[in-house]
């Protein structure tokens, strides 16, 4: 089975190793970043699954960096972990697109729970939008030459990048 | 608890006593002093006020009594002389002629009590009187004949003596040439009557008014004051002729003015009634309405005093009670950043709990040693740490401590106040803090405490005020015996409607339930109490500037 790729984002290294640790041996493919920017360009090299985000940290902060990776990457799913929660900013992160929010310090069961899910609601998402691609591949298959057919799939590869 | 309350309440009582002490000394000075120092000043202008009209009336009395004195023997002398000048007188008159003179005399005066006619040997051949025993009496050997017949004047006064008839009178006698030989009329007056006419002439009033002789026995005088012929106390000065000098009297020592008589060598003497009731009177008045108002206005004063010193109190304890509560506002400001801070070291126990747990599962088959475990004991024993540090500022700052007077570097406290409470903070909010503490700062007596509320305060207000990305810039400088801590923020600014009004209690621009209104008011309360003063300078939407200025003092 394909491990599931996963960004981890804190600017507390301790934490970062240590939570990184634990989900490598529970086979997670993870990557650490240390803040907001590294997050960015470690997303731009590596196609994730779901990225596990703080919020406050020095330089860009944990909502930028979720607004970034929402906008760039379609299917990947973040899920908030911090220390300052409070409603309003687990509201905004949700209308951000967040798929949970995660107080610090956290139950490490209710991590993994919410970790897989956001991996199936990931892969469902994925499903369906393939689901979609497919039916309209063969709505142009039912109708036209087998270049277009072939042209459509690149296309298709192409943005599953 | 209770003991702590105790303790306050000990602690009120000495502070209400000092300062109704306090109150007490300064309302005196200010208003019963100048008012003791009027009555002083009063009473003594008013002595020797009093003193010199008196003398100046003794004065007057005595040289008007002298004068008239002089005037009535003068026209007894008169009298006499018409007597035995006259043509028609038959020498030697016959008894029924001196009755006749005698009745003359005593139309012109009531003092007159008898009047004789003497022949040239001396011998009263007639005489017309209460005391028969006199006719035919020889007075040649009298002083007062002798030196009458010796003298150049034509009459004579003799002092008061008793003389045959043991009652007290006085001879005037005036003499006729006739050839070779002088005839004599004589005639005694009755002092009492003198008397009578001196007083009565002039209102002696509160005045005694007596007359001594060259001796000092006294010639006329109020039987209340002493007896005729008795020596006085009085013995006036015969070089002038009219003035003021002192006698003991009854074992006090009293003024009096004199004047001499042209007459004869007696003085007028005048003085005042030796209790001065009058004067006395107003003066022992004078002094107890004083002392009523004196004790009115200290009974005022200390009641002022009592309720203006419990008002102090109340206010102080308000102002405490004020200060613990905005401490504790800004403490709760303070917390929203800075006990979430707790949450990471806590989140990071938990994670290393967690993979230690891990490593020593036999499932996942990792190295158990205990070198694979040691570091992430220790990043456990590092988080716990920094948690209590967090604690342990929160609670310092919280706690309501007694004012410390202390020697303390203002940069220190600076760079604590940063490093426990704001660094991380604001590392993570994008706001970056930036320190440009001078080196020459002398020590500065305060107290640590009231001090980092203020900082504190201005800080909150700092990153509030920020919209990040932004920066604090706190600077300390040294001039002129005043250090300077600017704060300095790229923040929104502050209105200029609302910059008059920062430093006022409950004022706040923050939404309801986040700022107190509390932290400035008591801020700038806090510095004026050092001695100093808080400046602030905003540009809106740029930034603002405070300057906290504190002289250097040392009060110890």
């Amino acid at each position: 089975m394909e491990k599931i790729k996963l960004l981890i984002v804190d600017d507390e290294v301790n934490f970062l190793l240590s939570i990184a640790k634990r989900l490598e041996i529970r086979d997670f493919a993870v990557v650490t970043a240390a803040n907001g920017e590294q997050a960015v360009s470690a997303a731009e090299n590596n196609k994730f699954d779901i990225a596990l985000l703080d919020l406050k940290m020095p330089g860009m902060d944990g909502k930028q960096v979720l607004e970034i990776l929402k906008k760039e990457h379609k299917y990947i799913e973040v899920v908030i972990l911090t220390g300052h929660g409070s409603l309003e900013s687990a509201v905004e992160c949700t209308r951000l697109g967040a798929f949970g929010y995660l107080p610090k310090p956290y139950e490490f069961d209710k991590l993994m729970e919410t970790l897989k899910d956001a991996y199936s609601a990931r892969m469902l998402k994925k499903f369906k939008k393939d689901e979609e691609r497919v039916s309209e591949l063969m709505k142009i298959a039912a109708g036209s030459s087998p270049t277009g057919i072939l042209r459509e799939m690149k296309k298709f590869d192409d943005e599953e990048k | 608890m209770e003991e702590k309350l105790y303790k306050n309440d000990i602690l009120r009582d000495k502070q209400f006593r000092e300062l109704r002490r306090g109150l007490l000394l300064r309302l005196s000075c200010t208003y019963l002093l100048p008012f003791v120092i009027l009555i002083i000043f009063f009473l003594i202008e008013f002595n020797s006020l009093n003193h010199e009209s008196q003398i100046l009336r003794m004065k007057a009395m005595a040289e008007n009594q002298s004068n008239l004195l002089d005037l009535f023997l003068k026209e007894r002398i008169v009298n006499l002389r018409n007597l035995i000048d006259d043509p028609s007188l038959q020498i030697p008159p016959s008894n029924r002629d001196m009755d006749q003179y005698l009745n003359k005399l005593q139309l012109d005066s009531d003092a007159f009590i008898d009047v004789g006619f003497f022949d040239s040997d001396g011998v009263q051949i007639a005489y017309a009187g209460p005391v028969e025993l006199l006719k035919k009496k020889d007075y040649s050997k009298e002083p007062w004949y002798v030196s009458l017949l010796k003298n150049d004047k034509r009459h004579i006064f003799t002092d008061i003596y008793l003389g045959f008839r043991n009652n007290p009178h006085l001879t005037i006698a005036v003499k006729r040439r006739e050839g070779d030989h002088f005839m004599v009329m004589k005639s005694s007056l009755d002092p009492k009557k003198i008397y009578e006419f001196m007083t009565s002439a002039e209102e002696a009033g509160d005045m005694f008014i007596s007359i001594v002789n060259k001796d000092g026995h006294f010639q006329l005088v109020p039987s209340d004051e002493g007896n005729v012929l008795d020596s006085s106390p009085f013995i006036p000065d015969a070089g002038s002729k009219l003035d003021i000098s002192k006698a003991v009297y009854d074992d006090n020592s009293i003024t009096y003015a004199y004047a001499w008589l042209d007459e004869v060598k007696w003085a007028v003497i005048a003085r005042k009634r030796v209790s001065d009731e009058g004067f006395r009177g107003m003066k022992s008045g004078l002094i107890y309405l004083s002392a009523a108002i004196l004790l009115i206005l200290f009974a005022v004063i200390y009641s002022r005093s009592i309720k203006i010193a419990n008002m102090e109190i109340e206010k102080k304890i308000t102002r405490s009670q004020l200060e613990h509560a905005s401490k504790l506002a800004s403490v709760g400001e303070l917390a929203g950043g800075i006990a979430h801070e707790i949450n990471n070291p806590l989140a990071i126990v938990a994670s290393e709990v967690g993979l230690i747990k891990d490593i020593m599962n036999p499932e996942f088959g990792l190295d158990s040693g205990f070198d694979s475990i040691e570091p992430h004991l220790a990043n456990i024993h590092d988080a716990a740490f920094r948690c209590r540090d967090i604690t342990r500022k929160l609670l310092s700052f919280v706690r309501q401590d007694d004012i410390e007077l202390k020697q303390h570097n203002i940069n220190d406290i600076i760079n604590d106040l940063v490093e426990g409470f704001f660094e991380r903070t604001l590392s993570v909010s994008n706001i970056s803090m930036k320190l440009d503490l001078k080196d020459d700062l002398p020590d500065l007596t305060t107290d640590k405490n009231q001090l980092r509320q203020v900082l504190i305060n201005i800080i909150n207000n700092a990153v509030d005020a920020i919209t990040p990305p932004g920066e604090i810039i706190i600077a300390t400088s040294y001039h002129d015996d005043v250090i300077t801590i600017s704060i300095a923020d790229s923040g929104n600014g502050i209105s200029e409607e609302d910059i008059d009004k920062i430093f006022m209690p409950f004022f706040t621009t923050k939404e309801v339930g986040k700022g107190t209104g509390l932290g400035l008011s008591v801020s700038y309360g806090i510095i004026k109490n050092f001695g100093g003063n808080i400046e602030v300078e905003s540009i809106y939407n740029k930034g603002t500037i405070f300057k906290i200025k504190l002289p250097v003092i040392n009060f110890q």
